[in-house]
């Protein structure tokens, strides 16, 4: 485990969820620093989503959360959201009944009482905002703005969540399997845009099943297995680690992934 | 002492009633998943047509009767209330409740409390307004303790209705059936793998449920007599104890009941009390479910179990609406020659369909957009109406200062009542808002030293000396009057529009749809719902302004509970989603242009809050997106067929439509 170079970006401390009696996460220490991209992985029920949801403000939890130096543990969701810290869920999770660009402009524009008094005495003339087009491009779905969000398919969804998850600005991305939905071609060309996202600035922690994906554009990876870090290392380190080749990938990746 | 002891005895009584509609409520909702705020209208109807059989030896059906030759014993009597009974469960279930069982909570809640005001309007009609008095099933014999006179009847009551209540809890506990019915309430497969139709299971819960109540009814019906209100609005205490026991324990609900009709019944001992302020006597048994209800859902909010199923329905859609100016116009202008070319009682018809139109946009701000539920819109509207009456008549504050004012005292409750909803949702915030209304309605609307029985008098507005009144002389209405309410109503539809259509709107959209995915976009849903219950509650505020000036006085009957949730009905049936919808509903409204038309033209005025009731239910069950909706579906497959012949709308909806304008 690395000691991180700055306090920019994302670091939890010994991070711990208690359902009960059973532990999701056990003492997980993750470092997203600006413009890396992170893996974490490990099989189903490991405790990734409850991970990202305790980050996120959606699970109580124990432990230290910051974001460039702050302690957010104690902010509700959208306050994290707004310090800058922005995630995808697993399901998509779009408001289908908003176009994908409302969809977008919903991260993009706060609500409030300062913005109800503005919609009725000088309501905004431009509907559309650059970010808007240019959250959309970077995932490269720019030609379906004016669609229903329900009425995308599964995979573009995900990709409409990364997009609503950078407009309006992030510090650091938390992105819950993004590419379950994509065929290997897109995948590919979806390790290309993670990869330019983290290029652009903000930090990225990426969840996936596609091994290749993972180790392809991650800097680093962290393992978890029954909610505990099992280990935390370069991509390379961790197809050679007997511990991650036992507890996930169970033979070697290079063979897998043929 | 002794007098404690005989007034706990006499609320064992009501607790009875309690016990059989709350072991209703629970049994259904066991089964379907569905809150049934009807449970205490259905549950009366067989005990009205029991007490019209002794009365007078008549059998009323829903329509027409038989006068039977000689008045039939008791027994007999009771058979024949409770065969009723059964039918109408039945028939409820199959028609009506079966139909929404995967449908959104919204539609279930709207379901049900259409049933409600139905059957209240059914009995009304058939049964007529007034009490009427029971006879005592149960011998009326006394008996001394502690130097008090105690009552056996309440106490025999109440001793049956706990044996039935734990004839269900046995029927669920033990039989593979009463299972079953538990593990459909967890994961309708379960219900399936034992062997059950879920279906079948649902349909003998609501049977079983019905006649419960029913014969908790016939019981209590000696106790003050019945009354088709009353009946109707004892779910709401029943809804309380049916949170306590946290919708799943019968044996916390059986001593729930007796605690919180023993407890009403202390409190009218109480306030009879010399010490005991004047002003703290009316309708204060009616703020304790309120106050159960409130303590609950804070205390265990998001632990009270809700039904794991499917939603397979979605929300009526929301199209979002644009200014447009030469729709705008045309509709100023038609307004402008309604009130221009009617009089006396069709002007005035003409102008409250405007009022009901506020009210109805009120839902749709609430309702529509932020998918929040509220029954309590009528308590918003009488609020700000009973403040006019104070601030005009008291204080003298001149239009239109009094009008904000009032309907900002008015947005203040409605944000009190949005605390709530930051914890719960659906259903449960259906229950608070009703129990707010009822409480509302009867310790503030009703109370005599708040609000005298003679009449609020709200003097009229006049602006730069143009006197803006509604009446002079023999004109019921006059222009000024109808004009002013169409120009108030312009201006907030107006406001509304840039709401709906700015960075607001767009939230409370994401809300409805997720308050989740909302939160992890940096939107604040707490706030949002303060802010969708802020801007509802002010056009209600108006709105009950409106009525206020419109009657010259206020009565507490403007606003009751069921006034507030005939115009939910309306605003449905017209569409709950869009303005077209709240204009219709206004239309549709109490005592707008339709009801004038039945009442002058057909003399069917009576008819109408049956009719209404009706209406609601048949577009809660067919066409969710009301007449509003469904008439721009049309247009807009119409639209289609003339621009590139496409297919019938069937086919169409899961298509992107590239070729329709941005909405952006």
């Amino acid at each position: 485990m690395s000691e991180p170079v700055s306090d920019k970006g994302l670091h939890t401390r010994d991070l711990t969820v208690r359902y009960g009696g059973l532990v999701a996460n056990d003492s997980v220490t993750i470092d997203v620093e600006p413009g890396k991209v992170v893996g974490l992985i490990g099989p189903n029920g490991a405790g990734k989503t409850t991970f990202v949801d305790a980050v996120t403000g959606f699970t109580a939890c124990e432990g230290e959360i910051l974001l460039d130096g702050t302690r957010i543990d104690a902010l509700p969701p959208h306050e994290r959201r707004t310090a800058g810290l922005s995630r995808t869920w697993q399901s998509g999770e779009l408001f289908g009944n908003l176009s994908v660009a409302e969809n977008l402009l919903v991260a993009a524009r706060a609500g409030g009482w300062r913005t109800l008094v503005r919609d009725i005495f000088v309501p905004r003339r431009k509907k559309s905002d650059d970010v808007v087009a240019r959250a959309l491009d970077v995932v490269g779905l720019g030609d379906v703005a004016d669609t229903l969000a329900r009425d995308l398919s599964l995979g573009q969804q995900k990709l409409v969540g990364v997009a609503r998850a950078l407009a309006g600005g992030a510090e650091v991305l938390l992105l819950d399997e993004p590419a379950a939905g994509l065929d290997s071609m897109e995948s590919q060309s979806f390790a290309g845009r993670i990869r330019s996202i983290a290029d652009s600035g903000p930090g990225v922690l990426l969840i996936d099943h596609d091994m290749s994906l993972v180790l392809g554009v991650c800097d680093t990876v962290t393992v978890l297995e029954f909610g505990k870090q099992i280990f935390t290392g370069t991509p390379a380190e961790a197809r050679t680690d007997p511990t991650v080749v036992a507890a996930y990938l169970g033979a070697p990746v290079e063979a897998t992934h043929a | 002492m002794g007098t404690i002891l005989q007034f706990v005895v006499l609320g064992l009584g009501l607790g009875a009633i309690y016990i059989g509609l709350g072991t209703g409520l629970l049994l259904v909702h066991r089964a379907t998943g569905i809150i049934n705020f009807a449970q205490g209208a259905m549950a009366m109807w067989g005990a009205f047509v029991f007490a019209q059989l002794r009365l007078d030896g008549t059998l009323v059906f829903p329509i027409g009767s038989i006068e039977l030759e000689r008045r039939p014993p008791v027994a007999v009597a009771a058979l024949i209330g409770l065969a009723t009974a059964f039918l109408l469960g039945l028939l409820v279930h199959y028609v009506i409740f079966r139909p929404v069982r995967h449908a959104p909570v919204l539609a279930q809640v709207v379901v049900s409390v259409a049933v409600m005001i139905t059957l209240q309007a059914l009995v009304v009609l058939r049964f007529g307004p007034n009490n009427i008095d029971v006879d005592s099933l149960i011998p009326e014999d006394s008996f001394t303790l502690l130097g008090a006179d105690i009552p056996t009847r309440e106490l025999v009551m109440a001793a049956i209705m706990v044996l039935l209540a734990a004839a269900v809890w046995a029927y669920l506990r033990f039989t593979r059936a009463g299972v079953a019915t538990r593990a459909a309430s967890e994961n309708e497969r379960a219900a399936v793998l034992m062997g059950f139709s879920p279906d079948r299971l649902a349909a003998v819960a609501q049977v079983v449920a019905i006649m419960l109540g029913t014969v908790a009814v016939m019981l209590g019906s000696s106790l003050t007599g019945l009354n088709a209100d009353n009946y109707t609005l004892l779910v709401v205490p029943a809804l309380a104890v049916l949170l306590v026991a946290r919708m799943e324990s019968i044996a916390i609900v059986v001593v729930a009941a007796l605690l919180m009709g023993a407890f009403q019944s202390l409190i009218n001992l109480l306030i009879t009390k010399p010490f005991w302020p004047q002003w703290a006597q009316s309708g204060l048994d009616q703020v304790v479910p309120f106050a159960v209800v409130m303590v609950i859902l804070f205390v265990q909010g998001k632990r009270l179990p809700s039904r794991g199923s499917l939603q397979t329905v979605r929300l009526p859609d929301v199209s979002i609406p644009k200014f447009k100016p030469i729709p705008a116009v045309i509709m100023l202008v038609v307004g402008v020659a309604a009130l221009s070319f009617t009089q006396g009682t069709w002007r005035f018809g003409v102008t409250t369909s405007i009022i009901v139109m506020l009210l109805a946009l009120s839902y749709v701000v609430l309702t529509g957009y932020l998918g929040q539920i509220s029954l309590a819109q009528g308590a918003f509207a009488g609020a700000a109406g009973f403040c006019l009456s104070k601030v005009t008549t008291n204080w003298g504050i001149p239009f239109p200062i009094s009008l904000i004012l009032c309907a900002l005292v008015a947005t203040g409750l409605g944000m009190l009542v949005a605390l709530p909803a930051f914890r719960i949702r659906g259903a449960q915030l259906a229950i608070v808002t009703i129990a707010a209304a009822l409480a509302i309605e009867r310790f503030v609307f009703n109370n005599y030293t708040l609000s005298p029985p003679e009449g609020n008098p709200i003097a009229d507005a006049t602006l730069f000396g143009l006197n803006l009144g509604v009446r002079e002389g023999r004109d019921l209405a006059r222009i000024s009057f109808s004009v002013m309410v169409l120009v108030i109503a312009a201006i907030l539809v107006w406001m509304f529009i840039r709401v709906a259509s700015g960075d607001t709107g767009r939230a409370f959209l994401a809300v409805r749809a997720n308050e989740r995915a909302a939160a992890s976009s940096g939107i604040d849903v707490r706030k949002t719902k303060l802010i969708g219950f802020a801007i509802s509650a002010f056009i209600a505020g108006i709105a009950g302004c409106l009525i206020g000036f419109s009657r010259g006085q206020l009565s507490a009957e403007s606003f009751s509970v069921f006034a507030g949730l005939q115009v939910l009905a309306v605003a449905y049936l017209g569409g709950i989603t869009s303005v077209g919808g709240a204009i219709v509903a206004g239309v549709l409204g109490p005592l707008g242009i339709v009801y004038t038309l039945l009442r002058g033209v057909f003399d069917l005025g009576e008819y109408y809050a049956l009719i209404s009731g009706l209406g609601l239910i048949i577009t809660a069950l067919l066409n969710p997106v009301g007449i509003a909706g469904a008439t721009r579906e049309q247009v807009a497959w119409v639209k289609r067929k003339l621009s590139r012949s496409g297919p019938p709308p069937s086919t169409v909806p899961e298509a992107p439509a590239p070729k329709e304008p941005s909405r952006v």
